[in-house]
């Protein structure tokens, strides 16, 4: 193992109740590397984003992030750890009903004191960065929209704002495309590697989209029913792996 | 009266049309169901009696020419300069005592509203629980308990026999208890919200506090802000009442002119607090349904003009109120420093000291039979408040008229009635409890009765308005449909429009006397009777050990009287 991994899972396991959502997983993520991962509804992806940005812990295994083991930090610690990481959501997760420019603050968060959010949403702080990240994704001139009122390629660009003002070691994107038309879809996609390319950000990104994992990555991951079915670059993998990994159980039932 | 007013309006029970339309499909149900009604017989009948209907003289046979001399001095006011002065006075103080103290329950109510939430506590989520989570959302639940549980009215008691004839006393009475019940409700909001984009920011690492303000309440804000316009409505009438037992505004003079019988100028007074309390709810309700038009969710993409337009009022609303702020700041001037006045903590170590519970002279069975007393006046009041109530109800409401039934006349004579009605209902609920009970103190010798009807009465005035907007809501194509039956307007009334609105009527009759049987030491205070005016007593004479055992008394009543009450919701569901 190198040194500078920036996420190690050793044989995870993730169990809610009777429902194993992974099984025994061993994943290692260079820093700077660029990672789509792959696979049907239920084969565990969520799960992995997860246990990556320290909302989710294994049930078994380990798990380091940025060389931090998550199940033995203290909260404070594991505070620490996530605010290097910035989170991207199918649904955004961004506030409606503040303008702009809180919503790409919120990113500092992890860094200010309370006094500082508090008058910020008076009169918002360090102006320049929020600002510089906007014009970074391509929406400069929304500043002090309300973010509710943007569509939804426009949200996801703020939500990717919000991350390059945390200056993140990493960013975890779950299927940040899947609410977007596929047009769209490649835009961001494009935007997120080329801010991980620029400044060196290891990129972790689960999709739907199979055509966009394999034009832009150079490492794709499949996962299925909790378990890593391949893992290399683009043109080492074989579409008969791609239809496998999608290939309807017929003889199970529920995914 | 606030605790369950809130509960009301966050969560009436939805009981469907079709439910409600075919009870006998579950039989189980509807014979609990007749059970009860047996036993809400028995039980009224039994409270008639024991109010002494029948068997002592109850009327004061000099009072009813004075309750004629009272009525009639309602067309005639005292209007002269120097009475007008006075009430617009005491009426600002009133007002100002309403903002301060809602202020105040908003302030408690957003600290202890986040900190009694489960989402402050991180509760199901299904990453790392906080080490003392469940303790530390379980404590603050339980501080809130008792602030909640003790009547505004026995907080202002209280207050007064430290700190005396001071403004602090309203704000503080009406801050505390309010500030508990907003508490809740405001816990309760937060962990309705959506709490996507708050998880969002925790997992980026930010702190909790930050999280909360940047992702949790922008979200809540309508919300919050809606509720806590509701509770100033309550407070402007909690402000009166308690200027009855003495904390000064137009309560107070009420009860001065009253004490003088100088009837004009309670009608003078009067008119002003329902002025007052009318331009409160006015305005509340301009802001609550501000929030209640259909969100914008659905017009994203091109920036709509409904962004701009929806802020004006509510701005407006909330300049304003920060204006009022100010003004009732400037105007009663509350000595905060009388909080850490050497004298004041001297009192309350005393009170403290005194206040072991233990029985006074009538023992046991006394406070039994006061309990007893408060129970039947709740009773009483409340079947005289869901039968008037139902009486008004349809006059009240305007249903929905077949097209081209009866001349214009008809129509015209029909919005006469519905006015008329209305009008009544607005008087019964805007004149406070306490002041029908010292009305009907007049021609009743104190006990169970006048207590009762003073209750009824005002309860009767809320009843009605919460049937009628019941029954002008309901559904209207099956009265159609019954129409095109051939049915007469009698018939839709019994077939289309009573089996369908009934058990609502009967669950918000049931959440009233929740309300009314914390309501009855206020009419208690007053002098009616029951457990409120042996309060009153203790609290004279100083007598605080004895006042905890009867303050404890009634939290037991109420609790009785919740579990009762939501058995038989239950079994109207």
């Amino acid at each position: 193992m190198s040194t500078d991994a920036a996420f190690e899972l050793a044989g995870a396991v993730v169990q809610y109740g009777p429902v194993r959502a992974l099984s025994g997983i061993d994943l290692t993520i260079r820093s700077g590397e660029r990672v789509a991962i792959i696979g049907p509804s239920g084969a565990g992806k969520s799960s992995v984003i997860g246990l990556l940005n320290g909302t989710l812990m294994p049930s078994r295994g380990s798990v380091l992030v940025l060389g931090i083991d998550t199940a033995a930090a203290s909260a404070r610690r594991l505070r620490q750890v996530q605010s290097r990481l910035g989170t991207i959501h199918q649904q955004f997760d961004l506030v409606e009903q503040l303008r702009v420019v809180h919503n790409v603050n919120a990113g500092k968060l992890g860094r200010w004191p309370l006094w500082k959010a508090v008058l910020s949403l008076l009169r918002p702080r360090e102006l320049h960065d929020a600002r510089l990240a906007l014009h970074r994704v391509g929406i400069g001139d929304k500043l002090y929209a309300r973010t509710g009122d943007l569509s939804g390629g426009e949200q996801q660009r703020v939500a990717i704002a919000r991350v390059l003002v945390q200056r993140p070691s990493a960013i975890l994107a779950d299927e940040p495309i899947a609410s977007l038309d596929p047009a769209r879809g490649r835009d961001i996609i494009g935007l997120m590697h080329e801010i991980s390319q620029e400044s060196g950000i290891t990129l972790l990104v689960s999709l739907h989209d199979v055509e966009a994992a394999l034009d832009r990555f150079e490492r794709v991951v499949g996962l299925r029913r909790g378990r890593i079915a391949f893992d290399g670059p683009p043109h080492r993998i074989h579409s008969e792996q791609i239809e496998e990994l999608y290939a309807l159980e017929s003889k199970q039932t529920g995914a | 009266m606030a605790q369950v007013q809130a509960k009301e309006q966050r969560d009436l029970p939805e009981l469907s049309l079709r439910e409600a339309a075919f009870p006998a499909a579950r039989g189980g149900r509807s014979l609990t169901r007749r059970g009860w009604l047996v036993f809400a017989i028995c039980a009224t009948l039994a409270a008639v009696a024991a109010a002494g209907v029948g068997r002592h003289d109850l009327l004061k046979s000099q009072g009813v020419p004075q309750v004629q001399e009272f009525f009639a001095a309602a067309l005639h006011p005292r209007l002269d300069r120097e009475f007008l002065a006075l009430t617009g006075r005491a009426s600002l103080t009133t007002l100002a005592y309403a903002v301060l103290g809602t202020v105040l329950s908003l302030v408690i109510g957003l600290a202890a509203g986040v900190l009694s939430s489960q989402t402050w506590w991180q509760f199901g989520g299904r990453g790392r629980r906080r080490p003392g989570a469940l303790f530390g959302w379980a404590a603050t639940r339980v501080l809130l308990v008792v602030p909640r549980g003790i009547h505004e009215v026995v907080w202002g008691l209280l207050f007064l026999s430290i700190f005396g004839l001071q403004p602090i006393v309203a704000v503080l009475a009406i801050g505390i208890p309010f500030g508990a019940v907003t508490a809740k409700v405001f816990s309760e909001i937060l962990d309705e919200t959506a709490k996507a984009s708050y998880s969002a920011l925790i997992t980026a690492g930010s702190p909790r506090p930050a999280a909360v303000l940047y992702g949790l309440l922008p979200v809540a804000l309508s919300d919050l802000l809606s509720y806590s316009f509701y509770r100033f409505e309550c407070a402007m009438r909690s402000a009166a009442v308690l200027g009855l037992v003495g904390a000064g505004g137009l309560g107070f003079e009420l009860r001065l002119s009253l004490q003088a019988l100088r009837y004009a100028e309670i009608w003078t007074l009067l008119y002003a607090l329902v002025a007052l309390s009318a331009a409160a709810d006015l305005w509340s309700s301009a802001v609550r349904s501000r929030r209640r038009t259909p969100r914008r969710r659905a017009s994203r993409g091109a920036g709509s003009p409904a962004g701009q337009r929806r802020d004006r009022v509510l701005t407006g609303s909330v300049a304003l109120a920060v204006g009022l702020l100010g003004f009732s700041l400037w105007w009663v001037r509350p000595g905060i420093s009388v909080l850490w006045a050497r004298r004041t903590w001297e009192l309350i170590g005393q009170l403290v000291t005194a206040s072991r519970p233990r029985l006074g002279p009538a023992g046991l069975a006394g406070l039994l039979q006061s309990s007893a007393a408060t129970l039947a006046m709740s009773m009483i009041a409340i079947v005289v408040a869901f039968l008037s109530g139902l009486l008004l109800t349809f006059p009240a409401a305007n249903l929905s008229q077949p097209a081209r039934t009866g001349a214009r006349m008809a129509r015209a004579a029909r919005l006469v009635v519905v006015l008329a009605t209305r009008g009544l209902l607005v008087l019964l609920r805007a004149i406070p409890a306490p002041v029908w009970a010292l009305l009907f103190l007049f021609v009743l010798f104190p006990g169970i009765l006048p207590g009762a009807l003073a209750l009824g009465v005002y309860t009767a005035g809320v009843l009605g308005r919460l049937m009628a907007e019941t029954a002008e809501n309901l559904d209207t194509r099956p009265l159609r449909a019954l129409r095109a039956h051939g049915a007469s307007g009698l018939q839709v009334f019994c077939y289309g429009i009573v089996p369908p609105t009934m058990p609502r009527f009967v669950a918000y009759g049931l959440y009233r006397w929740e309300v009314t049987i914390r309501e009855t030491v206020v009419v208690g205070v007053v002098g009616a009777g029951g457990l409120g005016l042996v309060l009153d007593q203790q609290l004279a004479s100083f007598d605080y050990g004895g006042a905890v055992t009867t303050l404890l008394a009634l939290m037991a009543l109420t609790v009785v009287v919740d579990f009762t009450s939501a058995a038989i919701r239950r079994s109207l569901r």
